[in-house]
C-alpha cells in the first residue's frame, strides 16, 4: 500500500515523510503514555483489510485535508495497552478498552494534524470511533491510497494507517 | 494544595492525568471529573471549590474553547490549562485569548505536568 503520488505531491509530503510522521507519532505516544517501545516494520508488504479478534480506533480529518488515521491491534495487545494506560488490570473488552484505544487514535490524529495544519484551525479532528469484533473488514470507500505502518511490541503486531486527501 | 477539575471526554485520559499529577509530586486535595464542557460547567455551578481546571479542547457537546468562554462569561477567574492533542498555534492562541492560562500537549510526561502546573498548585 502506498500513498498516491499525486496526493503526496499536492500535500507537499512524500510517502516516506508521512510514514516517518506516523512512526514517530506512534512511538512517542506508546513510550510516553503506555510505557511500551514498539518497533516499526515498515513497509507493509501486502494490504490488510480483514481483522480477527481485534479492535480498531479511528479519528477523521476534515478541512483542507480529509482522511482517517487508524490503529488496528489484536484484543490481547489492546488489553495490555489498556492495563498499562490505566495502571490496573483490564481483562475483557469493555468501555475502558474502547476508550483507551480511541484515545490513542486521538493522540495520533493530533500529532499528524500538527504536520498538516500549522495553525490548527483549517483541519478539524473528529471524535474517535472504535470498532471491535471476532472478524471484520475495514475499507476506505473512496479511492484514497494510504500509508500503513506495521509495528511489533511484546510479541504482538499492530498496524497504524493514514489515509489522506488534499481538498480543493 | 489544589482542587482540580479535569474536563476530558476520555475516561482513560482523566485517569492518566490524575495518576500523572501524583507521579509529578503535585499535591492535590480533590479531583473532580467531567466528560465535556457542559458537565464541567455543571461541576462549577454545583459550588465545588475548584482551584484549577485542566481541560481538553476536542470534546462532544461543548468543546474546550466554548467551555473556557462560558467559565469566563460567568465571572469565574479560576486558572485553566488546556491538556490537548491540539497543538496548532491559532487554536492555542484562541484558547489563551478566551482565558486559558497555558497548554500542555498530549502525549505528556509527569515531568511536563510538573513544569507547567507546579506554579499553579
Amino acid at each position: 500500500m502506498s500513498l498516491n503520488a499525486e496526493i503526496a505531491e499536492s500535500a507537499r509530503f512524500t510517502e516516506e515523510q508521512l510514514a516517518k510522521y506516523v512512526i514517530d507519532a506512534t512511538k512517542n505516544v506508546f513510550s510516553t503514555m503506555i510505557m511500551m517501545d514498539p518497533s516499526d516494520e515498515y513497509p507493509l508488504k501486502d494490504p490488510i483489510h480483514r481483522f480477527q479478534c481485534s479492535i480498531t480506533g479511528m479519528v477523521g480529518f476534515a478541512g483542507i485535508y480529509s482522511g482517517v488515521i487508524s490503529i488496528h491491534c489484536p484484543v490481547a495487545l489492546a488489553l495490555q495497552i489498556t492495563s498499562s494506560m490505566l495502571g490496573m488490570e483490564c481483562d475483557e473488552v469493555n468501555e475502558d478498552l474502547n476508550d483507551a484505544i480511541g484515545e490513542i487514535a486521538n493522540m495520533l490524529g493530533g500529532s499528524v494534524k500538527q504536520v498538516l495544519s500549522k495553525g490548527g484551525m483549517d483541519v478539524k479532528l473528529s471524535i474517535p470511533t472504535v470498532i471491535s469484533g471476532e472478524d471484520y473488514t475495514v475499507n476506505s470507500l473512496s479511492d484514497i491510497d494510504c500509508v500503513v505502518i506495521p509495528f511489533s511490541v511484546n510479541d504482538n503486531k499492530f498496524l497504524v494507517g493514514l489515509t489522506l486527501k488534499k481538498e480543493d | 494544595m489544589a482542587n482540580i477539575l479535569i474536563v476530558d471526554d476520555s475516561s482513560t485520559m482523566r485517569k492518566i492525568i490524575s495518576r500523572s499529577l501524583r507521579q509529578a509530586g503535585l499535591t492535590v486535595d480533590e479531583i473532580y471529573e467531567a466528560g465535556d464542557g457542559i458537565e464541567g460547567l455543571g461541576v462549577l455551578a454545583s459550588g465545588k471549590p475548584v482551584t484549577l481546571i485542566l481541560s481538553d479542547i476536542n470534546m462532544p457537546n461543548m468543546d474546550g474553547l466554548e467551555f473556557i468562554k462560558q467559565v469566563r462569561a460567568n465571572g469565574n477567574p479560576v486558572p485553566i490549562v488546556m491538556i490537548t492533542t491540539e497543538g496548532g498555534e491559532e487554536i492555542l492562541k484562541e484558547a489563551i485569548a478566551s482565558g486559558a492560562s497555558d497548554s500542555i500537549k498530549k502525549p505528556f510526561t509527569p515531568e511536563q505536568l510538573q513544569e507547567k502546573l507546579g506554579g499553579l498548585i
